[in-house]
């Protein structure tokens, strides 16, 4: 999953960055408005995470440019105000969350999650295929009930195809959604995580597409 | 409901409508009775005279007169003519033991023709006495012909022996008058009895006779009677239009009060925008809705700045307070190195450094705002203060090779050192942080009549006019993402603006864009006299704050 923090405060982002990439996102900045908004229209993000007090440009006119410009994004509203004016306002314009500064990682971490899954279209925090069991709350899962051990970057291609499932994943867009601007984009990065999960979870569950990509059937 | 302004209205003009219809009905009312007894009195009058002609025709003609004319000089010693008759005791006991209104009038077109000698009962009777005997049929016609109106008379003679009357003369007392040794002719004119159904009038005093023609009122009483019904009625009605016409001027001048009221009740915290309709700016109510508006309006941009303050204040300590919570978070969600732990902690420090120094300058501006500033009214020279604080940021200016030249000239202000060393450093401290790399900062002061000038200029990259008049403005930053950068909160230039204003002073910047910009702070030099005109001004600053 590939998230975008807009939000000027330095030290807010490196906290939400790092605590979002140990979570095995991969993420994105930006600290002020226009620079968000290029990259949120350039990008096809799982979600952006919006602070509404921005230099240049601030988080509303950011949203709505990002709205008229069709991108459906799932965006979180970070701000500082909370009258329900501003919550109005925000869900209004087109956010799909709100968070109040101060706010704490693990909860913006579940409001993320929770975004992510509703915009797939899957309310469920569990997907079953088979005998493997994807616990998106927790982000464990188990084969036959017993856990498995996966990295998180081994958890966010599993899940993300399992989101996906009966779709087609090209190798682009797992690129594009598993991978921020900092990670080199080796083409064997993904097949090494694929062979691992296959290894741990079981060889059937991922049919690869040679040449195009991979996919799990449904 | 009955304590409203509408319903006091209605019945104060109900009570003064009322007041005056039945004054004035009343007032109508008596002088159409006046007009009609003087109507009757007439009559009366011209019945006398025909009386009083015939009986003229009647008379034997007194030696060498004319009938009636038996004039006698009048005698000096008889100059005191007696011509009230009620004065008389004799006339007050038999003339008008019950009349209600008696006049007296001296008859002026009937000269004294006849007089008696002697006066009272029971005088000589007169060498002309004169007895009429039955009067003639076409004098009793008079009083028969027209049985409508009444009409009666007595003729009787000084000595109280009635003579002749009418057939028609109801039972009636007649007063034994005695005319005056002159023998003045006198008018009465009484209405008796109490109920003053009749009129009567007398002539007494003629040939030693008294001729009374009276008349019964018992029709013009009725007719009065009726026309006072209605007038009665159409005071009623008069009333009653009044009232209802004043009850709809009264809420026609009432509606738009309830509509201002209904109007300044919808206004409330939450909406502060509506306005009253003024309809008419110049009258009485319109001013009133003017004034009440411009009173909303002050309150609503209060209300605003005051809302945007606590909203810009809520943000600026939840920012670093949000720093320190996810840093916290972070550091504690796994095990991590000795290094990282020491990361978040410094970090951590920042951002509550932050937060007190947010939480200073909050408390500051709100001690300036409540009007009780303290400050301390030592008199001292500018030059020693400014070179302070100078020394003060030169590591910073170091740090971005920037030249501070600070030549000030001495000056006295009077004033808080702190304060003013705060004021200086923070203008020093933009001066160089919104400068170019290598640039200069310029501190100088001179003397302008009564006003030390005190400038700070730097070589940065100026601001724009439209940006220049917000700069003292809580929480304004030109540049949000270099003060973010530098841990500005947009505070400062407000802070410094509150504190020079305390000071009796003023603070003006000028910019020109790309070339830089000139603070300039004005403070009243400290003479002697100068001392309780600070004070003044100071505390005239705390009442205008109280006031905003």
């Amino acid at each position: 999953m590939r998230v975008l923090v807009v939000e000027d405060e330095p030290d807010v982002i490196r906290a939400v960055a790092m605590y979002l990439r140990e979570e095995g996102y991969s993420v994105d900045t930006a600290d002020n408005g226009e620079d968000g908004l290029f990259k949120g229209i350039t990008w096809d993000y799982d979600a952006i995470l919006l602070d509404v007090m921005l230099p240049r440009r601030d988080g509303w006119s950011v949203l709505a440019e990002l709205r008229r410009q069709n991108k459906t994004t799932p965006v979180l509203m970070l701000t500082a105000r909370d009258t329900v004016k501003d919550r109005i306002r925000g869900l209004d314009t087109g956010a799909d969350d709100y968070l109040i500064k101060p706010f704490e990682l693990s909860e913006l971490a579940a409001r993320l999650r929770a975004l992510i899954r509703r915009s797939a279209g899957k309310s469920q925090p569990i997907i079953e295929i088979g005998n493997v069991t994807i616990d998106m709350t927790s982000r464990t899962v188990s084969v036959d009930g017993t856990a498995v051990a996966l990295t998180a970057k081994e958890y966010c291609l599993l899940e993300f195809l399992a989101i996906h499932r009966g779709e087609l994943v090209t190798r682009t867009k797992i690129y594009d959604h598993l991978f921020d601007e900092y990670d080199a984009s080796l083409s064997n990065l993904v097949d090494v995580y694929v062979s691992n999960i296959r290894r741990k979870v079981g060889r059937e569950l991922i049919t690869t597409r040679r040449g195009m990509g991979y996919i799990i059937d449904s | 409901m009955f304590k409203s302004l509408r319903w006091r209205l209605q019945v104060w003009h109900a009570i003064v409508l009322l007041t005056v219809l039945t004054s004035f009905g009343g007032i109508v009312h008596s002088l159409h009775w006046q007009t009609r007894l003087q109507q009757v009195d007439a009559e009366l009058d011209r019945t006398a005279g025909a009386v009083m002609s015939q009986l003229r025709r009647l008379l034997p003609r007194p030696p060498g007169g004319r009938p009636g004319g038996g004039r006698r000089p009048r005698r000096a010693d008889e100059a005191a003519p007696e011509t009230d008759a009620t004065s008389r005791p004799d006339m007050n006991v038999a003339a008008a033991p019950r009349s209600d209104s008696l006049r007296t009038e001296s008859s002026t077109d009937h000269p004294p023709s006849v007089s008696s000698e002697q006066a009272g009962p029971p005088g000589p009777p007169r060498r002309d006495r004169f007895d009429p005997g039955p009067l003639p049929e076409e004098f009793q016609q008079l009083f028969h012909g027209d049985e409508e109106s009444r009409l009666y008379f007595v003729i009787w003679g000084g000595n109280g022996d009635l003579l002749q009357k009418s057939d028609s003369t109801p039972e009636i007392s007649y007063p034994n008058l005695h005319v005056g040794r002159e023998g003045l002719p006198i008018r009465l004119v009484r209405s008796r009895p109490a109920d003053q159904t009749y009129r009567e009038v007398i002539h007494a005093g003629m040939f030693d006779m008294n001729i009374l023609v009276g008349r019964s009122l018992e029709k013009d009483l009725a007719a009065h009677h009726r026309s006072g019904l209605l007038l009665a009625g159409a005071g009623l009605i008069i009333l009653a239009a009044g009232v209802l016409g004043g009850g709809w001027l009264s809420s026609r001048a009432i509606l738009p009060i309830a509509e201002m009221t209904a109007t300044a009740e919808s206004i409330s915290a939450l909406d502060l925008s509506k306005r009253i309709n003024v309809k008419e700016t110049d009258s009485e109510l319109g001013k009133l809705a003017t004034v009440l508006n411009q009173t909303f309006d002050r309150l609503q941009s209060a209300f605003e700045r005051q809302s945007q303050f606590t909203a810009d204040a809520s943000h600026e300590l939840r920012t670093p307070l949000s720093v320190i919570s996810t840093h916290t978070e972070l550091a504690l969600s796994r095990p991590r190195s000795n290094e990282d732990y020491r990361g978040a902690i410094e970090t951590c420090r920042r951002a509550s450094q932050r937060m007190k120094s947010l939480i200073d300058s909050l408390l500051l501006l709100a001690r300036f705002d409540s009007g009780a500033p303290s400050l301390k009214q030592d008199r001292f020279d500018l030059k020693p203060l400014l070179e302070d604080c100078a020394e003060l940021v030169e590591p910073l200016a170091a740090q971005r090779q920037i030249r501070i030249e600070c030549e000030p000239h001495s000056c006295d202000v009077r004033g808080d050192w702190d304060r003013l060393s705060q004021v200086v450093t923070n203008l020093l401290t933009n001066a160089i942080r919104y400068n170019v790399e290598g640039g200069h900062v310029g501190v100088t002061t001179r003397v302008e009549g009564e006003t030390a000038i005190l400038s700070v200029t730097d070589t940065g990259v100026g601001i724009a006019a439209d940006q220049l008049s917000r700069i003292f403005d809580r929480f304004y930053q030109v540049d949000k993402a270099r003060s973010r950068a530098e841990g500005s909160s947009g505070l400062g230039l407000s802070i410094c603006k509150t504190i020079v204003e305390a000071h009796g002073g003023t603070i003006v910047a000028t910019s020109d864009v790309g070339v830089g910009t000139t603070l300039e702070v004005r403070l009243p030099l400290a003479t002697e006299s100068a001392a309780a005109a600070t004070e003044t001004k100071s505390n005239e600053f705390s009442k205008e704050l109280l006031l905003k």
